[in-house]
């Protein structure tokens, strides 16, 4: 099977990477070892968060979060995304501080999309939060959506535009022949001109396929979710220095999880739970909001998720090989940033360049200290 | 910290039994029961029955009674009333007991997780007024309740057993629908044979027959289109029987075709599982003595794979005498002596089984639903025509579907759409059931408070030479 561009994996950083290439008129082939959203793009927690990024990926994530607003009919599906505005509690004033020293760097550098919250602004967004808290930082167009139904409709909207999306397809091997890629799979054969690595907590080999080194770790970062209750949280919350997250979705259910990881089994692409991890979140959202004491938990679950030393992605060009290009390491917060990336990428596939600024987010950036 | 040879999860008929059985060969055991006495599914209630009289409740049941006495007698740990949520490939066993989590770590875990009915989705069967044979009985065991003027709809063994309860009881039953296509009696007809060698079975089961039909209520042979009549509830059934469209008002209808291994413990412990094509159900793999994929983790009874109560025993036995062996307890020699007998009563009620399961074999248009309007997903209420279109959005996994639809993610963790799913997206792929597969399923296995959870404290697992203790 021949295209121009061959993308390794079904995530959402993939879909969207195929989705923009596509609509530009580049033959896709999109390979997915498992079925696309089967990993950390399809079971995330679903934020959609701009509040509290790195500086580095504040303009990458800005601008993903206006095309959230407006994504669903970018891509003539529903991925869920809701609006809501997200808040990150400061439990004291020491975490006070550290938000006022986050607002004077964010000013500093032009960005007024996070505000700071009294205690009885606070109170007032979140009724059911515990009074001692002493305020927070919101962020009003951020929201979260349904992971599988965002990746699902990129990849929709890839094959509308005639992206070829093969599931169930491992990359074997990948060698650049000449002029081209040449990739064997399970199933098939396949050449093409350029090759995106969007293959998330497995980038690493692929990376290595293409002749790049990278120090990427893998975690299974655990959620829990309860069964539906009564509103009482509109904002999807977080903390400043607790490991306090969660959201309640319109159907009632409240989303838990706060980044306590389980037992990451790459090679048997499987997960285990943390049981005592879990009940520590569970103490803390419980400490945080009293009313959620009473929610049922219905399903615990991790996923596998790949991270970098600085918790920062790579993306752009691979070092080591022409027309190769890599979007992976999100480190738990890649989702917000898809439909961002995939437009980056197509932009570097077909032009060469991105308006953004991703030296940053270089594959090589620790090559001088691994050296 | 309780360091145990073998935690049993199950007070059934498989589990009462492994549990006499290990206890006689001096394992340190402790069973783990959702009920406040043992007895599971079949033996509710049946050493305190709220009835004054169980003889109506048949034989079987009377014996289960002598079956929970001896299990009471017996030095080991009951924990009632618990209900495990978490069961670990590393012999961890989380369960919550009257709000609180408790943790055991044990060497062997027996799983007897029992049986439940495959569910019957045909239109309006989520409707109030709609319930399973099963729940009759449970309802008629625990508490000594009926339902009068009840139509009884389906097939099997079970539905009857209900229908001639009732009448014992002097219950007026409305009618009996029996939708046992005409096709399944001439499948079955060549098992006959050799299903006649238990001949004592057959002969109760014609008995059970008999004694409905000489009761007199109205009976209807090999009904088809089956549809609850009502719109916010029962008030009849529709069917097709004998080339004429029949309505039956009612305000209860029990339905039942069959039951099924209930596969939440098993599939969420990743033990490798089998399609079984002939009682159309996935069920835990096992060895002869019930030993899964997992060596130290066995499985007996209903939940293994279904063979009634009585198979069951024999199974719960046969696990408990391996497990035995496994501790160092019982030679291999010993352990194939002892089971001897009861293999070869489990091969000889084989014949029998398989001419029930080929008579009852259920049809595919009451197992599968048929109309785009009727619910799969009773906790998320996703219709065939959702799961459809889901499907035609590329989700071709069960797991991939359930993301997509929410079909599966409710309190019952796809316990009842699961088989559903499974043969809806086999037959929309055109590939065979193991081709799909089924849900990942995690613990918790049942619903869990924050509050407990947040209350749960981690014990560190005992060291082996408090496990050998």
């Amino acid at each position: 099977m021949k295209g121009d561009v061959l993308v390794i994996g079904g995530g959402i950083q993939g879909c969207a990477t195929a989705y923009h290439l596509a609509r530009q008129g580049a033959s896709v082939i999109l390979l997915e070892k498992d079925y696309a959203g089967r990993h950390a793009s399809g079971v995330n927690a679903g934020g959609v968060r701009l509040l509290g990024r790195d500086m580095a990926e504040v303009p990458l994530s800005k601008a993903s979060m206006e095309m959230w607003q407006t994504l669903d009919e970018e891509l003539g599906h529903e991925t869920g995304f809701r609006r809501q505005s997200v808040i990150n509690i400061a439990a004291d004033l020491t975490d006070m501080t550290t938000l006022r020293a986050r607002e004077e760097r964010m000013q500093a550098a032009g960005f007024t999309h996070e505000r700071i919250l009294s205690r009885a602004e606070l109170l007032d967004r979140l009724p059911h939060v515990n009074p001692d808290c002493a305020g927070g930082a919101i962020s009003e167009q951020d929201g979260y959506a349904i992971p599988y139904k965002s990746t699902s409709a990129f990849r929709l909207a890839a094959e509308r535009h005639r992206a070829k999306v093969v599931e169930g397809e491992e990359l074997l091997s990948l060698r650049r022949v000449g002029p081209a890629w040449l990739a064997q799979g399970h199933k098939n054969r396949y050449e093409a001109e350029t090759v995106v690595n969007c293959a998330g907590a497995w980038a690493d080999h692929i990376a290595l396929m293409i002749g790049d080194n990278v120090p990427l770790s893998h975690a299974a970062p655990m959620l829990m979710i309860t069964a539906r209750m009564p509103h009482f949280a509109a904002p999807v919350v977080g903390a400043v220095s607790r490991q306090l997250s969660f959201k309640q979705f319109k159907n009632g259910t409240v989303l838990i999880g706060g980044g306590a990881k389980g037992f990451a089994d790459r090679a048997n692409n499987r997960t285990r739970l943390d049981y005592a991890k879990l009940a520590s979140a569970a103490r803390t959202t419980v400490e945080f909001f009293p009313i959620m004491r009473r929610a049922s938990i219905n399903r615990m679950w991790a996923g596998l998720e790949a991270y970098m030393p600085d918790n920062l992605p790579v993306i752009g060009p691979a070092a080591n090989a022409d027309r190769a290009f890599h979007a992976f390491g999100f480190s738990a917060h890649g989702f917000q940033m898809g439909p961002i990336v995939g437009q980056v990428m197509a932009d570097l596939v077909l032009g060469g360049q991105s308006r953004f600024n991703l030296t940053p987010f270089r594959i090589n950036r620790y090559d001088r200290k691994i050296l | 910290m309780q360091a145990l040879d073998c935690a049993i999860i199950g007070a059934g008929p498989a589990g009462m039994t492994a549990a006499i059985e290990l206890s006689k060969g001096g394992a340190k055991v402790a069973v783990l029961d959702r009920g406040t006495r043992a007895g599971g599914q079949i033996y509710r209630a049946a050493a305190a029955s709220p009835l004054p009289n169980t003889s109506a409740l048949g034989p079987d049941y009377q014996a289960g009674a002598e079956l929970i006495a001896a299990f009471e007698r017996t030095d080991l740990t009951h924990f009632a009333s618990s209900d495990a949520w978490h069961l670990g490939d590393d012999g961890r066993v989380l369960f919550s007991h009257l709000g609180e989590t408790h943790e055991l770590h044990c060497r062997e875990m027996l799983l007897c997780p029992g049986a439940m009915e495959r569910p019957m989705p045909i239109p309006g069967w989520t409707l109030p007024g709609v319930m399973t044979a099963g729940a009759a009985q449970v309802m008629l065991k625990s508490d000594a309740t009926v339902a009068e003027g009840a139509v009884f709809a389906g097939s099997g063994p079970l539905l009857y057993l209900i229908v001639a309860q009732y009448l014992r009881l002097g219950v007026p039953v409305t009618a009996l629908v029996d939708t046992t296509p005409r096709q399944n009696y001439l499948n079955a007809a060549p098992l006959l044979p050799r299903a006649l060698r238990q001949a004592g079975q057959l002969k109760k089961g014609i008995a059970l027959l008999r004694e409905i039909r000489s009761a007199g209520i109205p009976q209807y042979r090999f009904a088809e289109n089956l549809e609850v009549l009502g719109q916010n509830k029962a008030k009849g059934l529709r069917f097709t029987s004998g080339g004429q469209i029949r309505e039956i008002a009612a305000e209860t209808i029990f339905l039942h075709h069959g039951v099924q291994p209930n596969l939440n413990m098993t599939r969420a412990m990743d033990l490798a599982h089998r399609w079984n094509p002939q009682q159309l159900c996935w069920q835990v793999e096992t060895d002869a003595f019930g030993q899964t994929s997992i060596q130290h983790i066995s499985a007996a009874g209903d939940g293994a794979g279904i063979i009634g109560a009585d198979g069951a025993r024999i199974a719960g036995r046969l696990a408990a005498l391996n497990i035995l062996h496994r501790l160092g307890r019982l030679s291999e020699a010993d352990r194939n002596r002892q089971a001897t007998p009861g293999i070869a009563k489990l091969a000889a009620m084989a014949p029998f089984r398989a001419f029930i399961d080929r008579l009852y074999h259920p049809a595919n248009a009451l197992r599968l639903p048929q109309n785009p309007d009727t619910l799969v997903c009773r906790c998320e209420e996703q219709t065939l025509a959702d799961l459809r279109e889901g499907f035609n959005q590329g989700a071709r996994d069960p797991n991939a579907l359930k993301s997509l639809t929410r079909c599966g993610m409710g309190p019952c963790q796809g316990r009842q759409c699961g088989h559903m799913v499974t043969g809806l997206l086999s037959q929309w792929r055109a590939e065979p059931t193991e081709a799909v597969g089924y849900y990942r399923l995690r613990s918790p296995q049942r619903l869990l408070t924050l509050d407990e959870l947040s209350r749960f404290q981690a014990v560190p697992a005992p060291t082996h030479a408090e496990a050998a203790e």
